[in-house]
Order: C-alpha cells, then structure tokens, then sequence
C-alpha cells in the first residue's frame, strides 16, 4: 500500500497532528513555566526576607520594650524611681566605682541627662562615698 | 593440502562479496570525514571503523558477526539494541549542558518544537512510500537530528533498521554545514540575518538547580516513554548544576558519555554488514532522513519568522535552524552564518538555547511515537 492509502490505513494523520500538538504544547508550558520561575523565586525570596525583616523587627521591638523600662525618656520625677533604672547599671559595675564611670555607662546607654540624676542620687544618699574619691550604691 | 584449500575458502578474501566491498568504501569514506575533515570525528571515526569490521567477510555458524548470537560483537550491540547506550549518552549530555541560555530567554524553546515538525512530516512521507507504521516511525525521528534518540526509538520499534537509520542519522548531523546554510540562506532575507539578538540576563543559581527537576517532571509525565532519556538527561544536569557530586558529574561527563559513544559508534558502523545495510529501504532510509533532516531545519526557521509577526524584540530567525538537536553543530552553523553577514553578530549562546530545547523536543517526539506505536 502507498500513497495517501498507506497514510490513511495507519492512521498516519491523527499520529502527525496528535503528536506535533503534545510536543508543542508540551515544550510551551514547560516555556511558560521556566519563564515564570525567576518571578516565583523572588518572590519566594521576598516573602521569606519580609519573614525575617518582620521577625528581627519584632525581636527588636521586644527588645527596644525592654531598653524602654530601663532607660527613662525624661528625668523621673521620683528619685526612687529613677534608682530602679539606675540599679542594672550598678550591677555592671564592681562596687565601690568611681562616679565617671557609673556616669560614662549611664550616658552610652542613653539615659536623659545623667549628671543631673546622678547628683540627685548622691543628695539622696544613694550613691554612698566610700573614700579615695569612690561610692557604692544603696538601694533605697 | 586439503586443510590448506579449506583454510582459503574460510579467509575473508574467498568470502567477500560486492556489498562488503561497498560498506568498506563508505567505512573509509566515513573514517577520511571524521580524521582529514575532522567533520564530528568523535562519532564518524567509531563509526567508520566499525563499518570495517563488521565487513569483514566471515564463515557463518563461527559465532563472529554482529548479528549472531554469542558473538562478542553481539554482546556489545547489545547496548543499542536495548536503548542501553544512547540512554548513558544522555546522562552525560546532560551533565555537559548550560540551561542559562534557555533560561534567560525561555521564548526560544518554542524554536525547538517547532524544528521537530520534520519529524511529523516524514512520518507521514515514509508511511506513503510504503513502510511500515512502525519503520516510518524510525525514519522519521531522524528528523530530530539526534543520533541516541534515532537509535532508541528505532531499537524499540525496527530493530533491523537500527543499521541503515543509525547511520543515516549521524551522516546528516556531520553534514549539518553541508545542508543548514544554504537552507537558512535561502529562507531569510539578508536584513533578518542581521538581527542582533538583546543581552541575555543573567540566570540564578537556584532556577539551574530547580529547572531539571521540573523539566523531568513535565516532560516525563507528558510523555513516559522518554524516560529512559530524559531522566538521565535531567539527572545529569540536575548532578552539574547541584554542585556537590562534582565528582560524578566529571565521569558523566568524560568517561561515561566517552565509553558509551565509543561502543555505540563502533557497534553501529558494525551493523552495517553489507547483505544487511545494502538493501532498497537503506537508500529510502537515507532519502527520507535527508528530507526530514531538511524540513526541521526550515520549520524553525519559517516558525521564528512568524514569531518576529508578533514579538517586538524580534530574533534572528536563523535561530530556528538551530531547533534540532544536533548539539552543539547546529548552533555553531547559525553562529557562523551569522557571522559571515556581520562579525559582530553573536548568537551562539542563544542558538544553544535552541538547540538544548531541540533534545528535548525530539525524546519528547520519540516517547510520543513509541507509546502511538506500542
């Protein structure tokens, strides 16, 4: 059999058409999807990176919530209030300290004007002298 | 004296007829291509020589030919005739093949499907001529220009065709200087050979990574009968671009895909014993793979000319040449002819998108045409 006969009798046409259309189709989505995989993988990326952003953030805000009940925006006006602020930096420093340092710390972690504070607290008696030019703490 | 008489009647000069005679002559022909030419010398020269052993006229009943079972020739045929080597080929292909072409321009893969419309076309030729639906099949699928591929699917369909549609296969892909120019010449215009293709961006490491996982997934699943292809292909690339079985990608991709071609070639030229190879549907064969050899070519090209009807960063339709699977000929071609219009016109990186598309575009088509046909 030849010809266009031999073409019909194996169902030849249906294989040609069939098979270029799966093969086309075929190689377009796997085009499609490979053209969209860098979009996918950035976003991906970004939505893992706002993940973390969000994270560290949070853990920040945490931590900034701590920092805030330590360090006073303003001078407390309750002496034995500002001492609560005031006594984890204490804790930092071996006792007896010389007030330089306690004043050095004081102002490196942020705490509003604390030269004023810290004559307050030496008026209060918080800040004992302990001879040769140093003092220790007393809680009140 | 007698056992002097016998001894000459067993020598291959008593034995040797014409058509051994013949395929010697093509076995030098292909042998003179490969080492003096140097046209693909690592596929002619296993070939060719093949070609000269396996005609070596010899006593039948000895258990020394090709085709006789126990023969040690036998043995390592066997390899082609179970799909064994061009399946180890592909995993080393893969393990040598750079997707960022492709990935940076993903639009070019559509330039490899349509060159394997040659394939669908000789079908159709090769079932009017009068073979058979599953020898048309074998003819047919070397129009995807890929010589593994061509051995497979003819392996699972025509097992006496491997021969003729083997050979067939390989000589186009050496002669792709020979037949891609003047038909890409002759389907462009000299402004449209101009095109110079935009900058491609530059692809992740992570898309290389995730492309051949989802690349076997979607191919093997549209078409499982490519498996024995396309997963070592994918596995291959998967192993290169992963980066840490470095070890393993370098024998893939040296000692492996080395050993595998030197059989493959070598068994191949083998089978082409002369009362074999020398037959009508040989020279069908051989006219049909040029036809379908020549209507990929030209489908990528007039199919990328249809594309610039719709893109506004038009291609270079010689591109569409470079949409069959001979890698990397193909693409070399369309650079050079590329090139001999402007020199500094570069389109190698991007005809290689093409091509890689185009292997995978042909095993697509021989699982499509094995699983029609099983």
């Amino acid at each position: 059999m030849y010809g266009l006969e031999a073409i019909n009798a194996a169902n030849g046409w249906a294989m040609a058409y069939t098979g270029a259309i799966i093969v086309f189709s075929g190689l377009v989505v796997l085009s499609f999807v490979i053209s969209q995989l860098n979009k996918i993988l950035s976003f991906w990326e970004n939505l893992i990176s706002n993940f973390k952003k969000n994270h560290q953030s949070e853990q920040t805000d945490e931590l900034q919530g701590e920092d805030n009940s330590v360090v006073p925006h303003r001078i407390p006006s309750d002496i034995k209030e500002a001492a609560r602020s005031y006594s984890h930096l204490i804790e930092d420093l071996d006792q007896p300290f010389e007030l330089t340092r306690l004043y050095a710390i004081s102002q490196q972690k942020g705490f509003p004007h604390p030269h004023i504070t810290i004559s307050n607290f030496r008026q209060a008696n918080i800040l004992v002298p302990a001879g040769d030019g140093l003092f220790t703490w007393s809680q009140p | 004296m007698e056992l002097f008489i016998q001894f000459l009647t067993n020598t291959g000069y008593y034995l040797a007829d014409f058509r051994n005679v013949i395929m010697l002559f093509v076995g030098f022909i292909f042998i003179y291509l490969g080492t003096a030419k140097k046209y693909e010398p690592l596929l002619l020269v296993p070939i060719g020589f093949g070609m000269l052993v396996g005609n070596v006229p010899f006593f039948k009943g000895f258990g020394l030919g090709i085709y006789e079972s126990n023969s040690v020739l036998h043995y390592l045929y066997f390899g082609v005739t179970t799909g064994l080597y061009p399946s180890i080929v592909f995993l080393g292909l893969g393990a040598m093949t750079d997707f960022s072409s492709l990935l940076a321009r993903p639009k070019l893969m559509l330039l490899g499907a349509a060159a394997q419309m040659g394939i669908f076309f000789t079908l159709l030729s090769a079932l009017a001529l009068g073979f058979l639906p599953k020898e048309a099949a074998s003819i047919a699928i070397i129009g995807g220009a890929d010589g593994p591929t061509s051995i497979f699917l003819t392996a699972k369909l025509a097992p006496h065709l491997i021969g003729p549609v083997a050979i067939a296969a390989y000589s186009y892909m050496a002669l792709i200087p020979v037949i891609q120019p003047p038909i890409m010449r002759l389907l462009t215009t000299r402004k449209e050979r101009l095109i110079h293709m935009s900058e491609l961006r530059e692809v992740s490491k992570k898309e290389l990574v995730i492309f051949p996982v989802i690349g076997m997934i979607l191919c093997c699943f549209l078409a499982p009968a490519s498996i024995p292809l396309l997963g070592t292909f994918f596995f291959g690339n998967f192993m290169k671009e992963g980066g840490v079985t470095e070890r393993l990608v370098k024998t893939a991709r040296t000692s492996i895909i080395d050993i595998a071609t030197i059989f493959l070639g070598f068994t191949v030229g083998a089978s082409t014993q002369g009362d074999v190879f020398l037959t009508g549907k040989s020279v069908g064969i051989f006219c049909l793979g040029a036809i379908a050899f020549s209507i990929a070519t030209a489908s990528g090209v007039i199919f990328a000319k249809i594309m610039n009807l719709f893109l506004k960063d038009k291609i270079n339709p010689l591109l569409g040449a470079a949409g069959v699977s001979a890698v990397p000929g193909s693409a070399r071609e369309v650079h050079l002819v590329a090139q001999q219009e402007d020199p500094t016109n570069y389109l190698l990186m991007h005809a290689m998108a093409c091509n890689s598309s185009g292997v995978i575009g042909s095993a697509i088509c021989a699982g499509i045409l094995w699983s029609f046909l099983v």
